[in-house]
This record gives C-alpha cells, structure tokens and sequence, in this order.
C-alpha cells in the first residue's frame, strides 16, 4: 500500500467517524467538536496531497480553513452559550423548534 | 523505515482518539480526545515535511479553538439528558449509513491508481512558503481577514443580543 | 326592380340618429341631478321633446331632398372594425322605405313623447323615463336608417334593450319586472334566428350591407344564383322577426308588455319596434321574392296569428290587454301582406297602424288616468260624456282599426284582403277568409271595448267615479293629432310612393272583376261587427253574459290564451330549471369545479403535510438525511465517473 493511499484512507476514516459523531452524540459541544474532526480529517488529505505534489496551493488552502475554523468556532460557541442560557439544557433533542 | 513506523503509529493514534471521542460520556473527555487527535495530525504533517502547517495546526487548532471549547465546556457544566444519554435515536441508522459512506469512499481509494509525486522539496518550509503564500494568494488572505472581522462583529452582536432576545 | 341611382352624401343622417343619443345622455346624465322638481321636470320634458321634434324635422328636410334628387341618401360615418380583409362600417341609408319608417318614428314618436310630458308628470322615476324614450328613439333609428344588417342588428337590440327598460320601469313591482324580462329572453330566441341568417348571408356574400345584398338577389335572373338558400336565409330572418313582432310562438311577451306606461305601449309595442319585423322583411324583399317557401310560411304564420290573437282578444277584460292582442292580430295581417309578396301594402298598413294604435294607447292612457289607474272593463262605463275629448277620439280611431270607410284602417287592410285573395304570389281563398274572420272579429272586440269602456250604466267604484276628469292639453292635444292622422291618413299614397322600390304583384286579369266584391263583403263586415258589439253590449251586457256561459268552455280557452304560456312553462321552463339545477349546479359547479379545486387545494395540503413530515425539528435526522444524500452522490459518481 502506498504511503498516499494510506494517509488518505485515514482521512476519510476520520471525516466518517466525525460524521456519525454528528448523527448519534446528544450534547451540543460534542457534535460542534465533531465537526472540528470533519474539518481536520479534509486538512490531512489537502496536506497529503500538497506533501506528494509539492505545491503550496493544498497548504495554503489549509491555512485558509485554520482561519476559517476559527471564526466559525468563535461564533458557534456564543451561539451555543444563548441557548443554553435559553432552556437550560444541552440536550439537542430540547431544540425542535423548526419542527413543521 | 523509522518515518513509516512512526506515520503509522500516529495515524493510529488519531483513529484511536476520534473512536474515543464518540464513546465518551463526559464532554471534557471528548475534548482531550479530540486534542489527542489534533496533536496526532501535527505530527502527521511534519512527517510529511510541510512542517508550517504542522506548526499552524498546533498553534490555531490546539491553542486557540481547543482552548476556547474547553472554556466553554467548563462554563457550560451542566447534567442534563446529553450527559446520561450519550446517543440519539439515529445511533444505528447513523452508524450503518457512515459505515456504507466510509466503505464506498476508503474502497474508492483503494482500488484508485494514485500517480506518483516528487516530494515536498523544501517548499514548506515557513519562509519560502511565507512567500508563495503571499505572493500568489494575498487577496485570499485580505478576504479572510476581512471573514475575521465580520465574526468579531457577529459575536459583539450575538453577545448583545442577549438583552432583547431575553424579552 | 328599378336600378337605384347613385347615392349622395348627406351628413343629416347621422344627426337624426344622434340627437335622441344626446337627448339620452343629457337626461341619464343631468336629469335626474337637477335641483328642484318644477325646474327639473320642465328642463327634461323640454330637452326630451325638443330633441325628437328636431330629427323629425331634420328627417322631412332628408325626406324633400330624396324627392327632389330620386336618389337615396348614404352617410358612411366610420370604420367601426376591419378583421383581415373584411371592413365593418357603420353607415346610414335613406331612400323611399327608410324615408317612410323615419317619418313615422320621429313623428309619432315626437307626439308620444309630448303626451307623456302629461302622462308621467308626478312620477318620481321621471327623468330616468325621459331618458329611455330618447335611447329607444336612438336604437329605433339606428334600425331603420342601418345600411348593413350588422348595424340593423345594433338597433335590434338596443331597441329591445329598451323595451326591457322600459316594461319593467315600475320595476319595485316584481311582476312588472318579470315582465320586461320576459319580454327581453323572448326576442332573444328570435334574435338566434336572425343571427343565423346574418352568417348565411355574410357567408355567401362576403358582406352585410343590405343594397348590395338586394342587389345580388334583384338581378337578371341567371346572371349571378347566390350561393345561398334563400328561403333558408328567409325562414331564419323571419324567426327574428317573429320574435319582435310578436309572432306565433313568440308572441307570448307583447301582452305582458302591457306592464310598462301606457305611453311606452303606445310608442315601442304599437307603433314602431313591433313593426321592425315588418320593415326587415319588407327590405330584404328582394330576397323573399326568390323565396317563395319562406313567404308562404311568413302568410301562413301570419293569418294564424290575426285569427287566433283576435279570438283572445274578444274575452280580455283589461283594457290595454285588448289592444295589445289587437297589435298582435295586425302585425299578424300585415304579415300576410309581406307573406303574398305586397311589401308595399304592408308598410302602408304600418303607417295607418301606427297613427290608430298610437291614438288608442294613448286614448287608453288617458281613461286609466282620468279613472286613477282603473284598468278593467268590467268597472268602467258611461264615461262618453265625462271625458269627451278622448272618447271622441277613440271612437275614430275605433273605427278606423274596424275598417270603416273612408278611415285610414279601411284603406289599408283592404288592400291587404284584396291581395290576400288575388296575389299571384301565394294569395289563395283560405288565406283571405282567415284575414277576413279576423277583421271581422276585429271589428266586433274593438266596438265591445267602445261599449263597455264608454257607454252605458257606469260601474265605477264610487270615489273612482267621483274624481272623473279630462286629461290635460298636453294629453289631450296628441289624442286629437292622431285621431286627425287616423281619418285622413289613407289618402296619403304611401304604397305607390314605394312603388319603384317595392313594386306590387300584378293581379291576373281575370280577378279584377272580384275586387269590388270583396271590399263590400269588408265594409259589411266591420259594420257587422259594430251591429253585433252594440246588440251584445249595449244596455246592460246580459246578452254577452248568457253566451258566455253557453260557451264556458271555449270562454275558458280563451281567457287562458289557448294555455301557450303554460306549455312554455312545462316544456321549456321547468326541464331548463332541472337541468340547470341538478346537471349544472350539482354535477357540473359543485361537483366537478368547485370538487376538483377542493381536490387539488386538498392534494397540496396533503403533499404538504408528507414534506412537512420530514421536518421533526431533530438536527440529527437532518444529518442523517444529508448523509444519505452523500452517500447516494458518491455512489452515483463512482458510476459515472
């Protein structure tokens, strides 16, 4: 098996197992972190692919979504704060509103 | 040789640290698990020689995102449903369609024909890499920095919102 | 037929037409805005009779250059449409027929709109009145001086239109407004007819102006053969004229009609729209000259109707209701003359009809006034020397719709006997011993009304009997106007004025000799029948009472109108009820419309609420979902890619 092939089944095994994190855990700051796992595991492929070819175009792209990853983190969080100060609980079954 | 033990080994560990993360009950545990993970993966980048994302990796995403989740769970403490019961209603659809996802995406790899590459050169290295960056993509740059300040902004607002949302 | 010369232009056409519109206009529009009612009532009387009497005299002007000259008068006014190559044009026509039907119109009607200055004074719908009366004249003219049949049907129409309005004037009375629409749907049946024919005629000659259409047909025999049946084409124009001639079976709405002011009686169903059947039939004559089929069924229809409306008439104890059976039965006989191919004499009849019918209306109005709104027979009487001015008046105009010589009604129905009976066109013995049992009964149910309305014992109800008084001048005036025209109005030559366009059938020679005959056998008749209604009716009545009842059952027959209304009822009225009730209603508005949106609003709602299903609200079956979707994508693109 190639070094490649490898580093990038370990990608995507970590993009699917933030995925099912997202479907099955029950507290909110659980499933934000997650999605911070989906993140990292799309970062290790971009990295493998910009470490095998040599160009600085996937790094750069991973340093754009370090950026990103931050600010969406940086307001997930209060979001998060609100409505817990709201009902109380961090159980996402308590927030059904859209329910239509 | 040693490269190749060592890539497995923390390719193992991160794999191992994301499992944790969705077996764990206490919110505090998935953190440190998912810090392991990340710590993990910045081995795994300077491995590979592309050794300034490595070093960004443990600076933004440990230092500064981590920090501030763990913050947040430490104020959030609560004992509430979420903490007896880790697991929604969609546990077994959920592991069984990431399953398939994970099988048709890894089963894609493997079966893929991957073309061979140079290595990384030194291109990676925080100053040549430095200058690439924003030589090539300063405009990317400006447009995240300008992302940044609208999320300042957006927290500012969402903080203040608190008094009339309360109504 | 005499070729026509070539028309000149003349722009008084279109002022005749127009200057009842503003009459119309100004009435509708101000009239009923004007403050005061002294000022209000003398401004819309003067505008409403001025405007009439100025066409009159704008239309004897036309009247003296078409003599002058020879030559019809042509207005073209405008382009009304032009679809693909085929232009529309709203012009007017006036030669010898439109001159006579033109004079009459705006004369009579000018008269009729002075009497009801006294007529209607009071009422309280006055000006709304004024100013249907003047939209009547307007449509009326439009009618006869139309150049093309598309412009006569405009006038059509609009003049039935106004008859609606005006039958159900008094419409807070729902009979009355029955009455007017009773009226409006019978001539609709008709007008189906007339449109029928308009499309047969347009359809075979690329266009509907009458002269060009009486042209084709007028021509060298063989030269050009229209592409057309014309007894087809004439059948269907004769149902339209069925319909506002009051023709059996359309005959149903005239004595109906009788619900509206007596005045509007006297103008719309005595002495002008009743005759535009006529007038259609009499100007597409050259078209019913190649159509003998047509004409014999228009003289067959014709005595029918004379004999049998003249029967009804003889039981009516109304006194409007009697003339109006009466128009029904002369309208039937001048049909007869159309129907022998005698145009000319049947215009000739509806120029005397016009003035003796006009003066008994109005000789009728004037009794219901002077008795406060009495209008049956059976408690009149006695009133010849309490209200002479009318009775003297009506007594002529009795006698001329009797035929007593020399009136205007004997001169013209016995031209139309003596073709009935000589017209080598269809003219056969039946045809006149009808006609002639028709006049006689004429004669006989116009005496009975004399009697009965004037003479003897009165049987007034005391305080009716008490407020007896003559009509005012207004009133009064126009009666003796008419009743003058009534006496003298058969001199005026009027067939042989239309002679060169409207030439009467040569007579073989071998009958000539009878025609002294039979205009004894006419003048015995109509005296008979004075004898016979002053022997029944003089005195105390007793005699027509004892045949009354020997005679119950026919009586009966008769006051029910041979029961054609109730037959409408049950063949038309009632199955069109049920159709529309339980067919069209039920099935076809609740059912199938009104069901199939419920259905579709109740689809939407259900699909709705599927789609609103997969919202519960869980973020977690929203990544679920989209998993799958993911998972479906890669698959897809594994296999396409």
């Amino acid at each position: 098996m190639d070094r490649t092939q490898f580093l990038l089944g370990v990608s995507l095994l970590l993009f699917s197992l933030g995925l099912v994190g997202l479907i099955v855990r029950r507290n909110l700051l659980v499933m934000l972190m997650c999605m911070e796992l989906m993140l990292n595991g799309v970062n290790l492929s971009l990295v493998t692919f910009a470490s095998r070819s040599g160009s600085v175009e996937g790094a750069v792209m991973v340093f754009l979504i370090f950026i990103v990853a931050a600010a969406e983190i940086a307001i997930a969080i209060p979001i998060v704060l609100l409505l817990v100060r709201e009902r109380r609980t961090l159980d996402a079954g308590a927030y059904t509103d859209l329910k239509g | 040789m040693i490269e190749t033990a060592l890539l497995v080994l923390f390719a193992t560990a991160a794999v191992v640290g994301a499992v944790l993360m969705l077996l764990l009950r206490h919110p505090m545990r998935v953190a440190l698990a998912l810090i392991g993970v990340m710590i993990s993966l910045g081995g795994i980048y300077g491995l590979l020689g592309v050794h300034v994302i490595a070093v960004f990796q443990i600076m933004i995403y440990v230092g500064a995102v981590m920090v501030f989740m763990v913050y947040a769970i430490m104020l959030l403490d609560v004992r509430d449903p979420s903490f007896t019961e880790r697991y929604s209603a969609w546990l077994w659809p959920g592991v069984a369609a990431c399953g398939v996802l994970a099988a048709l995406l890894v089963g894609a790899v493997w079966r893929g024909a991957i073309p061979t590459f140079t290595g990384p050169g030194d291109r990676f290295g925080v100053q040549p890499f430095s200058l690439s960056f924003l030589a090539d993509y300063w405009l990317h740059f400006e447009l995240t920095s300008v992302l940044l300040v609208v999320a300042v902004l957006a927290a500012v607002a969402v903080i203040k919102l608190r008094g009339r949302h309360l109504g | 037929m005499t070729p026509t010369a070539t028309p000149i232009t003349s722009p008084l056409l279109g002022l005749i037409v127009l200057l009842p519109l503003a009459g119309f206009l100004f009435n509708g529009l101000l009239g009923t805005r004007l403050a005061g009612a002294r000022l209000k009532e003398t401004a819309v009387n003067f505008v409403a009779c001025a405007l009439p009497g100025l066409a009159f005299v704008l239309a004897v002007v036309a009247f003296l250059q078409l003599l002058s000259s020879g030559a019809p008068l042509l207005q073209a006014s405008y382009t009304w449409a032009v679809i693909g190559g085929q232009r529309f044009e709203v012009a007017f026509w006036f030669d010898r027929l439109s001159a006579v039907m033109t004079l009459v119109v705006t004369g009579v009607g000018t008269l009729i709109h002075v009497y009801s200055t006294g007529y209607m004074h009071g009422d309280k719908g006055h000006a709304r009145y004024f100013a249907y009366l003047n939209l009547f004249l307007f449509f009326m003219l439009l009618l006869v001086l139309g150049r093309s049949l598309l412009v006569m049907f405009v006038g059509w129409e609009g003049v039935g239109l106004a008859s609606y309005l005006l039958i159900g004037f008094w419409f807070d009375d729902p009979a009355k407004a029955a009455a007017g629409k009773k009226a409006f749907v019978t001539n609709r049946v008709g007008d189906a007819g007339f449109l029928i024919g308009m499309f047969l005629l347009w359809g075979a000659f690329g266009t509907l102006d009458m002269d060009r259409i009486n042209a084709a047909f007028a021509g060298p025999a063989g030269a050009v053969v229209p592409a057309v049946s014309a007894s087809l084409v004439g059948l269907m124009l004769f149902i339209g004229a069925c319909g506002k001639s009051a023709q059996i079976p359309l005959h149903v709405w005239l004595p109906d009609a009788m619900a509206g002011p007596t005045p509007v009686s006297a103008l719309i169903h005595a002495a002008t729209m009743v005759t535009a059947g006529i007038y259609l039939v009499a100007r597409m004559s050259p078209l019913y000259g190649q159509a003998p089929e047509a004409s014999a069924v228009i003289a067959a229809v014709g005595v029918a109707t004379a004999f049998l409306a003249a029967t009804i008439a003889v039981v009516q104890n109304d006194i409007k209701k009697v003339l109006a059976y009466s128009t029904v039965s002369q309208l039937g006989l001048m049909f007869v003359a159309l129907g022998v191919g005698a145009y000319a004499v049947a215009i000739f009849h509806v120029v005397t009809h016009a003035f003796f019918k006009a003066c008994l209306f109005l000789g009728a109005g004037s009794v219901i006034h002077a008795l406060n709104g009495e209008q049956d027979l059976r408690r009149m009487g006695g009133l010849a020397g309490r209200i002479p001015i009318t009775f003297v008046t009506f007594a002529i105009a009795t006698a001329a719709i009797a035929g007593i010589p020399p009136l205007a009604g004997f001169f013209s129905k016995d031209e139309i006997l003596w073709f009935a009976w000589a017209s080598p066109k269809g003219g056969a013995p039946w045809l006149w011993a009808l006609a002639s049992a028709a006049s006689l009964l004429t004669s006989f149910y116009m005496f009975r009304l004399l009697w009965l309305a004037f003479f003897g014992r009165s049987r007034m109800a005391p305080e009716v009997e008490h407020h007896v008084h003559e009509s005012p001048g207004s009133m009064t005036g126009v009666l003796l106007v008419l009743a003058g025209l009534s006496l003298v109005g058969g001199f005026i030559p009027i067939a042989h004025f239309l002679e060169p366009m409207l030439p009467l059938p040569a007579i073989p020679e071998a009958l000539h000799h009878s025609e002294k005959v039979l205009i004894g056998i006419a003048v015995a008749a109509a005296f008979a029948g004075l004898a016979a209604a002053a022997w029944f009716y003089g005195g105390d009545a007793s005699r027509a009472a004892r045949v009354r009842d020997a005679l119950a059952g026919v009586h009966r027959w008769l006051t029910n109108k041979y029961y054609v209304d109730e037959l409408y009822e049950a063949a038309l009225g009632r199955p069109l009820v049920w159709l529309s009730d339980r067919v069209f209603l039920r099935v076809g508005d609740r059912m199938l419309i009104d069901g199939t949106l419920h259905a579709l609003a109740a689809g939407a709602r259900r699909g709705a609420a599927a789609f609103a299903a997969l919202q519960a609200g869980s973020l977690h079956r929203y990544a679920f979902y989209a998993v799958l979707g993911l998972v479906a994508a890669v698959l897809w693109s594994l296999r396409h890619g």
